[in-house]
């Protein structure tokens, strides 16, 4: 990465428009919880007035890269850019801390040793007492104490689909990017997405050698790791024939579609034009879809920042849970949960408000069922769900699509 | 940058002391936090000493009568989001970050008043207003991230202004900090007072100079029925001016806004956010009305008769609330879209009377060719309000004959019976000018004023006069 973000730094004219929207800014109104305080503080260390700090890598740990600040910026201020230099910046003069840095650089590159550790965890898991409704109390790797955190699969999505399922005449080949909460706890997502997708005539592939996508290493400064991680799933998608590539992650759709661009330079945007998230390729390429019956639930959506603010993706999945539920929208849909890698483990507290905020808007919303586009969403509004006891159930469109194809089958 | 040392001046003991009357948590000393709290929209950098964020008038009152006793300036901050560096400590200090008092205290739809802490953001507050079918008319720019202390300071104005008046129309009460920690209380929340001079008056658009607000009583008016909102598009400012004149003078119509932009404020727009504006447009006029339903219907049709008159070369009445949003959205972008131009601007928000608006902007746009300097204006024309921005690049030689393009402007701003500054205040940006507008006998009048309420000078030293 080049010396752009000093540019992008010089155009920030300091008007304050980000405070309106910055989730973070709203639960703590610290300027230096907020893109034009952090973009002062850039200036300050172009300037040589500060130096890299412990306080200063906390300010810019504080950002949760929704990137809601750079959609409404008058001044066009690419964000990301100046986030992403900070963090590397912290990450070069302060060093990663050791743990993340084991697995950004030691794990999630082996796939093999990943699913090993995993695996151990999983057999582990069964002597934690406490489960609440698939939900357990436990820390695993790298989250907290004193949250509900979904079970891991006993076999990953990656094992469960090693062979493709064939697909009579299939009109379009798609890869399907996992991503690594897909892969070792929802794996449902998954075969909701090959479901669906199969049923519409379109063969699914997952690829087995890709890796994560490299958001968790980037969002620590590590480019390094970030950098390995994006070029062997280059290897891995660049040669197979795909028409497609799918994700039902908001954040890895991010990650593959925009910032390997950044990462991977100009050669990846052939690939790049043909990353979706999964909603947006249904609309795009399947559009009136017959046999489906909506289900008889009230099924409201949550928008993931990174589907929303990065992609602008909201009309899609609302139009497949329109056409496949009694659908309902909920007041502050675009709210953030919460949830979001580092941000959570350190601002808890903050995690905590806003999870209850979005919680409160479910609950309003009258819905049975709260769907979202993002595994992460998922864990986090469930997390929030289950603490409060609520039978309202969390899952990904995708899964309330395929729920209402087999409706239509069975109703025949 | 005035200050480039990061170590603070506060001595020890000092700083134990403001910890103690408002807690540690919240008193800050550290050179990134005072990174963060060293700037407004003008985009000039000064170090604060420190930065303390009060949660009560008490926490308020404790740190000004320690800073006073110490002699340490005091520069108070809603969301920083001024235009001529009120917020900007310029002399270090302590920045009072008002943020955090930002109830709604008493919102009574009965008496049309409602009291809230300073550090309510605007449009929180019309909005709770709104709940109530009730109206907070005062409307700048910054309205959803700009606060009320902040606008009763620099005495906001906004887009209504024509048709409701500014900050000072709806400010009945207010409660006040005073420099020596004493806390006075000005104003009745009645409409009507005149028990004694009116110190509400006089401290509202004083910018942190005088003492510190701490709770605030405004007015309130029942919500009208009806908005409408159109458009229209010229080839030439002078028609967009004819079209305003048209409009209030020859058929007495009073919009509730009528703004102005010309082409290099259209040409610097993000690409997002322009609405369909036609090939060749060179200036824009954004007007609403409000009222009730019919009336507003029929006014809007009238007012698009008279910019077709007028040579209009397209106009568009906006049919929902998402299409208006899109114009405004237009309108408030274009302070901080104006940095592509240039990343540098000396923005300076002149008044004149209605009738001498197109000689100054003849002027303007006489003298800014003649000096070759870029020039982009807009602004609430309606009032014969002018934003006149001026762009140059950052370190460039420019800056010199900006002001002293700037300084040409005013001169003929105030021989025309106008005013330097509308409703951003003169802050430390345009100090230098204030003297073209007020005599030497008026300037001495209000230090003294000043010197009475803040006999040490701690209250945002450096600003109004130079």
């Amino acid at each position: 990465m080049s010396n752009d973000w000093k540019n992008e730094v010089s155009k920030c004219s300091k008007c304050g428009k980000c405070h309106t929207v910055c989730p973070v800014f709203l639960e703590t109104h610290d300027e230096s919880a907020v893109a034009r305080g952090r973009i002062s503080l850039a200036e300050a260390l172009k300037d040589k007035q500060i130096g890299y700090t412990e306080k200063l890598r906390d300010y810019v740990y504080s950002c949760k890269k929704c990137m809601r600040c750079r959609k409404v910026c008058p001044s066009d201020v690419d964000y990301e850019k100046i986030i992403s230099a900070l963090l590397r910046g912290v990450a070069e003069n302060m060093g990663i801390p050791l743990l993340p840095k084991i697995i950004f650089r030691y794990i999630l590159p082996r796939r093999i040793l990943f699913d090993t550790l995993l695996k151990v965890s999983s057999k582990i898991q069964r002597f934690i007492p406490m489960k609440k409704r698939g939900q357990m109390r436990h820390l695993p790797l790298l989250f907290m104490g004193k949250r509900w955190i979904p079970t891991l699969a006993g076999k990953t999505a990656l094992q469960k689909f090693r062979k493709t399922r064939k697909v009579e005449n299939p009109r379009m080949r798609v890869g399907l990017f996992t991503g690594c909460l897909i892969n070792y706890i929802y794996v449902d997502i998954a075969e909701a997405v090959v479901d669906v997708l199969n049923k519409m005539g379109i063969e699914v592939v997952i690829p087995q050698r890709q890796l994560c996508c490299g958001t968790p290493s980037s969002t620590m400064g590590d480019v390094k790791s970030s950098k390995r991680l994006a070029e062997e799933n280059r290897k891995v998608f660049e040669s197979l024939e795909l028409d497609a590539i799918v994700s039902a992650c908001a954040t890895c759709t991010k990650s593959i579609k925009n910032d390997y661009m950044h990462i991977l330079g100009p050669s990846w945007k052939n690939m790049s034009d043909k990353i979706y998230d999964i909603s947006e390729f249904i609309d795009k390429f399947i559009g009136d879809m017959p046999g489906v019956k909506p289900i008889g639930e009230k099924v409201t959506y949550h928008d993931p920042c990174h589907l929303l603010w990065v992609r602008d993706i909201s009309e899609e999945p609302r139009n497949i849970l329109k056409k496949s539920s009694r659908f309902v929208d909920m007041d502050m849909a675009d709210a953030c949960c919460g949830g979001g890698g580092i941000f959570t483990i350190i601002h808890y507290d903050l995690t905590l408000k806003m999870l209850e905020r979005k919680v409160d808007s479910i609950q309003r919303s009258g819905a049975d069922t709260v769907a979202t586009n993002c595994p992460g969403c998922v864990m986090q509004i469930a997390d929030g769900l289950a603490g409060r006891n609520s039978n309202i159930k969390t899952t990904h469109s995708i899964q309330i699509l395929q729920e209402a194809l087999k409706n239509g089958e069975t109703k025949k | 940058m005035k200050q480039q040392m990061d170590k603070n001046s506060i001595d020890t003991r000092i700083l134990e002391e403001l910890c103690d009357a408002v807690g540690r948590e919240n008193v800050f000393d550290d050179i990134e936090e005072r990174v963060c709290y060293s700037f407004d929209a003008t985009k000039e950098r000064s170090l604060p000493d420190l930065v303390i964020k009060p949660h009560s008038t008490e926490h308020v009152s404790n740190i000004v009568s320690i800073a006073n006793k110490n002699s340490i300036p005091i520069c108070p901050r809603g969301a920083g989001t001024g235009l001529s560096g009120g917020s900007v400590p310029i002399r270090g200090g302590i920045v009072l970050d008002l943020k955090n008092m930002d109830r709604i205290i008493e919102l009574n739809a009965r008496d049309l008043t409602v009291t809230v802490e300073p550090g309510v953001v605007t449009k929180d507050l019309q909005n709770e207003a709104a709940k109530h079918k009730l109206f907070y008319p005062p409307d700048p720019g910054s309205a959803r991230f700009s606060t009320i202390g902040g606008n009763v300071a620099e005495c906001s104005g906004g887009a209504t202004g024509m048709k409701y008046g500014v900050t000072r129309d709806y400010v009945l009460a207010l409660e006040i900090v005073l420099p020596d920690g004493s806390i006075i209380n000005t104003g009745r929340k009645t409409l009507k007072s005149v028990a004694g001079y009116d110190l509400t008056r006089f401290f509202v658009g004083s910018e942190g100079t005088l003492g510190i607000y701490t709770k605030i009583t405004l007015k309130l008016l029942p919500m009208p029925e009806k908005l409408g909102t159109i458009v229209s598009y010229f080839d030439d400012f002078h028609d967009a001016l004819n079209t305003s004149d048209s409009i209030q003078i020859k058929n007495r119509i009073l919009p509730r806004s009528l703004e102005f932009m010309d082409a290099a404020c259209l040409a610097s727009l993000k690409e997002g956010l322009k609405a369909a504006i036609p090939e060749g447009a060179k200036s824009l006029l954004l007007i609403d009305v409000d009222g009730n339903e019919k009336n507003v219907t029929n006014t809007i049709a009238k007012i698009e008769d008279i910019c077709r008159e007028n040579n209009a070369l397209k106009c568009e009445v906006a049919k929902t609330a998402e299409e208006r949003e899109v114009l405004w959205e237009m309108i408030r972008s274009v302070p901080s879209s104006l940095f592509k131009i240039a990343t540098m601007k000396f923005n300076d928000d002149f008044c004149v009377p209605r009738s001498k608006v197109k000689d100054i902007l003849e002027k303007v746009y006489g003298l800014s060719r003649a000096a070759s300097v870029k020039v982009a204006a807009f602004g609430h024309i309606g009032e014969g309000h002018i934003n006149l921005n001026v762009m140059y690049d950052d370190g460039s030689d420019k800056e010199h004959s900006a002001h002293t393009f700037v300084s040409e402007v005013l001169k003929e701003v105030v021989s025309i019976g106008g005013t330097i500054t509308s409703e951003h205040g003169v802050g430390d940006a345009k100090a230098e000018y204030v003297k073209l507008e007020l005599t030497a006998q008026e300037i001495e009048l209000m230090q003294k004023l000043k010197k009475l309420f803040d006999p040490k000078g701690i209250m945002n030293p450096g600003k109004i006069f130079v």
